[in-house]
């Protein structure tokens, strides 16, 4: 029996300490990510933002638009909106943020947290590859599949198929929610 | 002098990934790219040193029975340390190193050296074979993750300092690369090419 008791006490002295020295470093680090992760959403917004004043976030349609954010300019006119996508990519899902005019053509759009394979599927997290969308959406619709891309762009995206056919239709959701609301905050 | 053969061994004479062939999936999976593979070479040493150096401490407290256990908690929970401090200081990297990160609790080469090492050996010992396995470790890591990258991408990606943008670029190659050596199958290829050029080297060096 004092065997038992004599492991199960060792058992759990270590946890315990263990168990300490994480809380401990949490006690310092979790501060520190939490201001990482508020002002990487805060820099996301503003690229996509196009120069106009962010408001306040409501939420989205709880399916492929997570949030919504409308954009104005000075004089408080409604100008479009930001809204926060979840795309199914290659490693899992993938946050895209994306702002449209109110007319549901893309003004700007970013990728944000994701798990995508580095080299190919990470591709999308550089300018370019969001800038092929950039006016896309209203009266020209956005590309869902590779063979509606021109050459250049097409080979630029090949090896990561299933990354680009989850950032479009999250794209194209966006756009299709953007029309529903009719021009309205 | 057999403390230094602690140290050393692990570099090249019984390197873990292409001599002991321990921790091939975190080797095959973030070797993408040079900084990823020094990001998680940096968490692997000082998980496996820390982790050795405690084990060797408490090698006479653990029972025998729940030594395997103890040995877990024990490796994840510096694990959970480091993901903290990378999320907190090198966000980037953690972000790159994905689930890999929590996953060297169950990295075969720290559980093989508490297991082969540290739960039957001093302290100092225990301590220097972490640092020297860890080093092997990050060195094979960053030499796959070196060939991928500059024949897969065309580029070095290490981290940016000053005016230095933090990536190299290959003139030629970054615009035409050999795309499979960047993906999964490539990897497996290298480190089949890898392994039978280590295997040539040490035969012959055995017959000389």
């Amino acid at each position: 029996m004092t065997r038992y008791l004599k492991t199960a006490f060792t058992l759990f002295a270590i946890s315990a300490v263990c168990t300490a020295l994480c809380a401990f470093v949490n006690q310092i680090t979790a501060p520190l990510i939490a201001a990482n992760n508020e002002s990487d959403r805060l820099l996301a917004l503003e690229a996509v933002s196009a120069g106009y004043t962010i408001g306040e976030e409501t939420e989205g349609n709880g399916e492929s638009v997570s949030y919504l954010i409308p954009l104005t300019d000075e004089s408080g006119e409604l100008k479009g909106y930001i809204l926060g996508l979840t795309a199914n990519g290659y490693g899992g899902p993938m946050d895209v943020i994306a702002s449209y005019n109110p007319d549901g053509s893309i003004i700007a759009a970013k990728m944000s947290t994701n798990s995508e394979t580095p080299g190919i599927g990470k591709k999308a997290e550089e300018s370019w590859y969001m800038e092929m969308f950039t006016g896309l959406g209203g009266d020209s619709p956005i590309p869902l599949s590779k063979s509606e891309l021109s050459d250049t762009d097409s080979a630029a995206v090949s090896g990561a198929s299933i990354t680009f056919s989850g950032v479009t239709s999250a794209l194209k959701a966006g756009s299709d929610y953007v029309k529903s609301l009719g021009g309205e905050a | 002098m057999s403390h230094m053969k602690e140290l050393t061994k692990g570099l090249f004479k019984e390197n873990p990934t292409f001599i002991i062939m321990l921790g091939m999936c975190p080797t095959l999976s973030v070797s993408t790219q040079v900084s990823n593979a020094l990001g998680m070479g940096v968490a692997v040493i000082f998980v496996l040193t820390c982790s050795n150096i405690f084990i060797s401490l408490l090698r006479k407290v653990i029972p025998d029975s729940i030594r395997i256990p103890s040995y877990i908690v024990i490796i994840a929970s510096f694990v959970t340390v480091v993901e903290m401090v990378m999320h907190a200081f090198v966000p980037s990297i953690y972000e790159a190193l994905g689930v890999y990160l929590p996953l060297i609790v169950v990295n075969c080469i720290i559980l093989g050296r508490a297991e082969a090492f540290a739960g039957k050996n001093g302290v100092l010992d225990s301590a220097l074979d972490g640092i020297g396995m860890g080093i092997g470790f990050t060195m094979s890591l960053s030499f796959i993750a070196l060939i991928r990258e500059i024949f897969g991408a065309g580029k070095i990606t290490l981290f940016p300092i000053g005016s230095f943008s933090g990536t190299i670029t290959i003139p030629g190659l970054s615009e035409s690369p050999v795309r499979v050596v960047a993906l999964a199958a490539g990897a497996l290829l290298l480190m089949g090419y890898l392994k039978a050029f280590f295997q040539w080297k040490s035969e012959r060096g055995k017959k000389a």
